[in-house]
């Protein structure tokens, strides 16, 4: 690869001039980059926020372990008995006295219906959380198992039709969302490779006529290399711009409690050079693989 | 210095050179003429590499062509000026640019490039028309463009496909004029022409190729 000094110069002069030169394609080739890249991180980002939505409202799966009345035994070492079960995360003891005082809370304007109960009838409980890999209905079913399986636990109750439901509408949107990522990072990498080759293929004559005169592949290659990141670059750069004004057009025309779909789930560094980073390998890439047969002459 | 031994060439079949063995000696200044389609172009991008044989040898300053490696056909191709029959010069770019391009790729510095193109376009009486793009060239100056970009480099072979097809007589006897003179300073020389008054004009060696073979 060793190059003679004026050599790189002409190298170097000659991609600047071939970038001034095709500035009009330079300037579309980036905007569908752009265009395409940015669409592909707003699906991307929609989903995140989607799914993270939805699984935080899936946290409200919880098994109600009820106590058996008359227990002797401190409610904090069959708390420590329940952490050891698989797939528990939390467990919070509900005393008798507290059950009222929520029932009671609950019941507030219409106390009298509990006229006439001397006793409290409430049991204890416990409120269990699954920890985070325990989403699976059958899983959950497991661990339920478990805990009524306990001999001072009197019986469980968990919402099973709603988690498996749940479950299942989780899985639907993940699987959709596969495809759908599918199919627009198929057309987004498909759209971008084929501008390239067009306008790869625009200059083949060129490519052909330079080959032919002596110059060595590197020559005819360093412009296209170049111009490819330039094209890249700008093309990350134009997608963050659309994905900030398309932010900003929902964040002022969406109620507040929608705005978490707006959030951009990375830290700004990380898109931008996301964006950037992939404009420049795919504009790279798709210019050098392009332009390899037209370098067999 | 430049040797075919056998050579063929076919096309999906169709052969357009058939059995071909030739010695051209180095400062030699060779004809190859013949009818349309007799094979003189193939014969030419054969010699300079841009187009493989389908057989027999070809021996090029001592150096089996099908040897070298793609690093070498480029060095190789700094050494030999090739007038194409169709130009191909680079639409969008000056004629001074065109032809400077042959010596930028051998990374000839730029106060030098600038001097020998100027020279040589003045040859090739075209020194008004530098910053032209070719495009807007009638064909007799696009040719000369192409011709004063082969012989700009200085090259040891020069291998011209009619160079002179597009040139008005005088214009013509100028460019071979030319060929003749860097052929006195050594560089070998060959020209394909079926224009039968110019090769007699020279009385040089000629070949005739008919129908892909060669002819007496
Ligand atoms: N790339 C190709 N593919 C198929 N056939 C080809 C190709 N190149 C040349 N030929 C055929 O080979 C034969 C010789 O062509 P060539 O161009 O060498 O003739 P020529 O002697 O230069 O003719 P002219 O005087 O018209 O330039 C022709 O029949 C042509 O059609
Ligand atoms: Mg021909």
């Amino acid at each position: 690869m060793s190059m003679k000094a004026s050599n790189m110069m002409y190298v170097l002069s000659d991609a600047l001039r071939s970038i001034r030169a095709n500035l009009i394609t330079t300037i579309f080739t980036s905007l569908t980059l752009g265009f395409s890249l940015a669409i592909f991180a707003l699906f991307l980002f929609v989903f995140i926020n989607a799914n993270a939505a939805i699984k935080s409202f899936g946290d409200r799966t919880r098994i109600i372990a009820y106590v058996k009345d008359n227990q002797a035994v401190d409610p904090e070492v069959l708390r420590k008995e329940l952490l050891k079960i698989p797939g528990v995360g939390s467990a919070e003891y509900v005393s008798k006295d507290r059950a009222l005082k929520e029932l009671k809370d609950e019941l507030k304007g219409h106390e009298s219906i509990l006229e006439g109960v001397d006793a409290n009838p409430l049991p204890a409980s416990f409120e269990i959380k699954l920890s985070d890999s325990f989403r699976d209905p059958s899983l959950i079913s497991s661990a339920a198992q478990r805990l009524k399986a306990l001999n001072w636990v009197e019986d469980i109750q968990w919402n099973r039709e709603w988690v498996e439901k749940f479950s299942a509408f989780l899985r639907f949107i993940e699987l959709a969302a596969l495809i759908i990522g599918v199919f627009l990072g198929a057309a987004t990498i498909f759209i971008i490779s084929n501008t390239i080759r067009l306008t790869v293929y625009a200059r083949k004559d060129e490519i052909e006529i330079m080959r032919l005169v002596g110059a060595s592949t590197l020559f005819v290659k360093v412009p296209f290399f170049m111009e490819g990141a330039l094209q890249g670059f700008l093309g990350g750069v134009l997608a963050l711009l659309m994905l900030w004004a398309g932010q900003y057009l929902l964040l002022s025309n969406v109620p507040a409690y929608f705005r978490f779909v707006a959030d951009v789930p990375f830290p700004a560094y990380v898109v931008f050079g996301f964006l950037v980073a992939a404009g420049v390998v795919m504009g790279v890439a798709g210019s050098l693989i392009s332009m390899g047969k037209f370098l067999k002459v | 210095m430049i040797q075919l031994f056998h050579v063929s060439k076919s096309f999906d079949g169709t052969s357009a050179l058939t059995d071909i063995t030739l010695k051209v000696e180095k400062g030699e200044f060779l004809f190859i003429t013949g009818p349309s389609g007799a094979g003189k172009s193939t014969l030419l991008r054969i010699i300079f590499g841009s187009e493989a044989p389908t057989d027999g040898q070809i021996i090029i300053e001592g150096r089996n062509y099908f040897k070298i490696p793609p690093k070498e056909i480029t060095h190789l191709r700094r050494r030999t000026g090739f007038v194409f029959q169709d130009f191909k010069l680079i639409p969008d770019r000056s004629v001074f640019e065109n032809v400077a391009l042959s010596l930028k790729v051998a990374g000839v510095n730029p106060r030098e490039v600038k001097s020998r193109v100027l020279k040589m376009l003045s040859y090739v009486k075209l020194q008004h028309r530098a910053n032209f793009k070719p495009p807007v060239l009638s064909g007799g100056e696009q040719q000369r463009v192409a011709i004063a970009r082969a012989l700009v480099k200085d090259p040891a072979i020069i291998l011209a496909d009619e160079p002179t097809g597009n040139l008005d007589p005088a214009l013509s006897i100028e460019t071979m004029e030319l060929f003749k003179e860097v052929n006195n300073r050594g560089t070998t020389v060959i020209i394909a022409s079926h224009d039968k008054n110019l090769i007699d004009r020279y009385g040089r060696r000629t070949v005739c190729l008919d129908a892909g073979r060669l002819a007496s």
